[in-house]
């Protein structure tokens, strides 16, 4: 499946990237194909283009705070949840996909 | 409900992130050129420190005056930012400055900043003509949402809050001619209970207020408070590291670092995973710390915490402020282990049972 994905947490300095890595490397082990936008302390960084987002399935938003530019997902099917579980439970979040 | 209650606290979060780089930095440069300052004899009067003969501090000083000054309108225009996206700006920060202004404070701005967005988002639902369609976020959003949040603002919550907070700071300031290691405790609880928020926030402006009337002590004791949250988490993910995943340890050293630069909003992230085990460990931790900076006699004439005043000069009594800031740091690192180890959060054990 392709999945495009947004981390953000308040600080934006480690949490952000933590829960980006993990959703990199639990989709590749899962077999998705997935490209992790982040909005730390810096600003959005690997930035999703439109056409990232339009070739996806579906958008995961692990989040603390709010996403910038969520527009640009709208007609999407977003799951939306808490930073903390894709950092320590990242299967589930790509199981409750299929669903 | 409790939908409602997380998106309440993603808008609050999203503004104390673009917060926090305010804080740092007018905090460090104030902190910096007090310290500096005050190696060279210079006093602190009722209207701040006297810089008259350091134009070199005055302008370091006066530079994080400005970060200061802008953060309750970035706090609060973020929030409501963060709930109307674009258009939220103009009000929340309108909203923000205005708080500063009628001296509600952060706990103002955070209010304004909410319902600014609120109300934002209640215009753009209105059902307009289309020829007025495109001026509405240029002209019509801003203008009605400011007006309507000004006189929110100066007419209806500005004066209960500002009354609250003044009610507050002489409620310390009463505590303080009495048992001072009972205003320790307080303290350090208000620092660590919302990490940067109006609790937090009430605290340290009371230890600055009471610096301009060279009461140093106050100070003294939420510096050495405001770096242990993040200080403690921060060593115990060193601690027992199984108890964190390899994300988690490497994040534990952002932590440190922040609370090095005496930053307690590193703590966030680790209390928003899991705030009913963090944030009454932080909690202990910092009234530790607090109270043995309170008893070892601890000044710090700059307005910033954690080891970095030290690198100022700003801290008399370095000894006791480092003793206290250890205990505090250990204290907590041990609550939170002890946390961890006798009742595993769930997603942990889900994890391990796979």
């Amino acid at each position: 499946m392709k999945i495009v994905a947004v981390t953000a947490c308040p600080t934006g300095i480690a949490h952000t990237y933590m829960a980006a890595a993990r959703l990199e490397k639990t989709a590749k082990d899962m077999g998705h194909e997935i490209k992790v936008e982040t909005q730390g302390a810096l600003g959005i960084e690997n930035p999703l283009s439109d056409q990232d987002i339009r070739q996806a399935q579906v958008a995961i938003f692990a989040v603390d705070i709010s996403v910038e530019g969520r527009e640009r997902f709208k007609g999407m099917k977003v799951i939306e949840v808490p930073l903390q579980e894709a950092i320590k439970n990242a299967q589930g979040i790509f199981e409750k996909l299929k669903g | 409900m409790m939908e409602q209650l997380r998106h309440l606290r993603q808008h609050l979060l999203t503004g104390v992130s673009y917060v926090i780089p305010f804080v740092a930095c007018g905090g460090i440069l104030i902190g910096l050129s007090i310290g500096i300052g005050s190696r060279y004899g210079m006093p602190i009067t009722s209207n701040g420190p006297d810089f008259s003969h350091l134009p070199i501090l005055k302008l370091i000083f006066d530079i994080g005056s400005a970060a200061f000054a802008l953060m309750l309108s970035v706090l609060a225009g973020y929030i409501s930012y963060s709930i109307a996206g674009r258009p939220g700006l103009v009000p929340g920060f309108i909203g923000g400055y205005l708080s500063g202004q009628v001296k509600a404070g952060f706990l103002g701005a955070i209010l304004v900043g909410l319902v600014a967005g609120y109300i934002v988002e209640l215009i753009k639902k209105l059902p307009v003509p289309s020829f007025i369609r495109p001026i509405m976020p240029i002209l019509v959003i801003p203008i009605l949402s400011s007006a309507a949040i000004g006189i929110i603002m100066l007419k209806v919550l500005g004066t209960p809050i500002a009354a609250l907070m003044v009610a507050a700071t002489s409620f310390l300031k009463n505590m303080s001619t009495g048992n001072s290691v009972l205003l320790a405790l307080l303290l350090g609880g208000m620092i660590a209970f919302d990490m940067g928020g109006p609790i937090n926030k009430t605290a340290f402006f009371f230890g600055l207020a009471m610096i301009q009337e060279g009461n140093f002590r106050i100070m003294g004791a939420c510096a050495a408070a405001i770096c242990t949250p993040p200080l403690g988490l921060g060593l115990a993910t060193l601690f027992r590291r199984k108890l964190w995943n390899e994300e988690e340890q490497e994040a534990g050293l952002a932590s440190l670092t922040m609370g090095m630069m005496g930053i307690t909003e590193g703590a966030i992230p680790f209390a928003a995973a899991d705030p009913l085990r963090v944030i009454p460990c932080i909690i202990v931790g910092s009234m530790v710390a607090s109270v043995i900076a309170m008893l070892g006699g601890v000044g710090d004439r700059a307005p910033h915490g954690g080891p970095i005043v030290l690198a100022f000069g700003a801290v008399n009594n370095v000894l006791a402020y480092v003793v206290a800031i250890l205990a505090g740091t250990v204290v907590t690192a041990l609550c939170i282990t002890a946390a961890k180890s006798f009742s595993a959060p769930k997603a942990l054990a889900a994890t391990e049972g796979r």
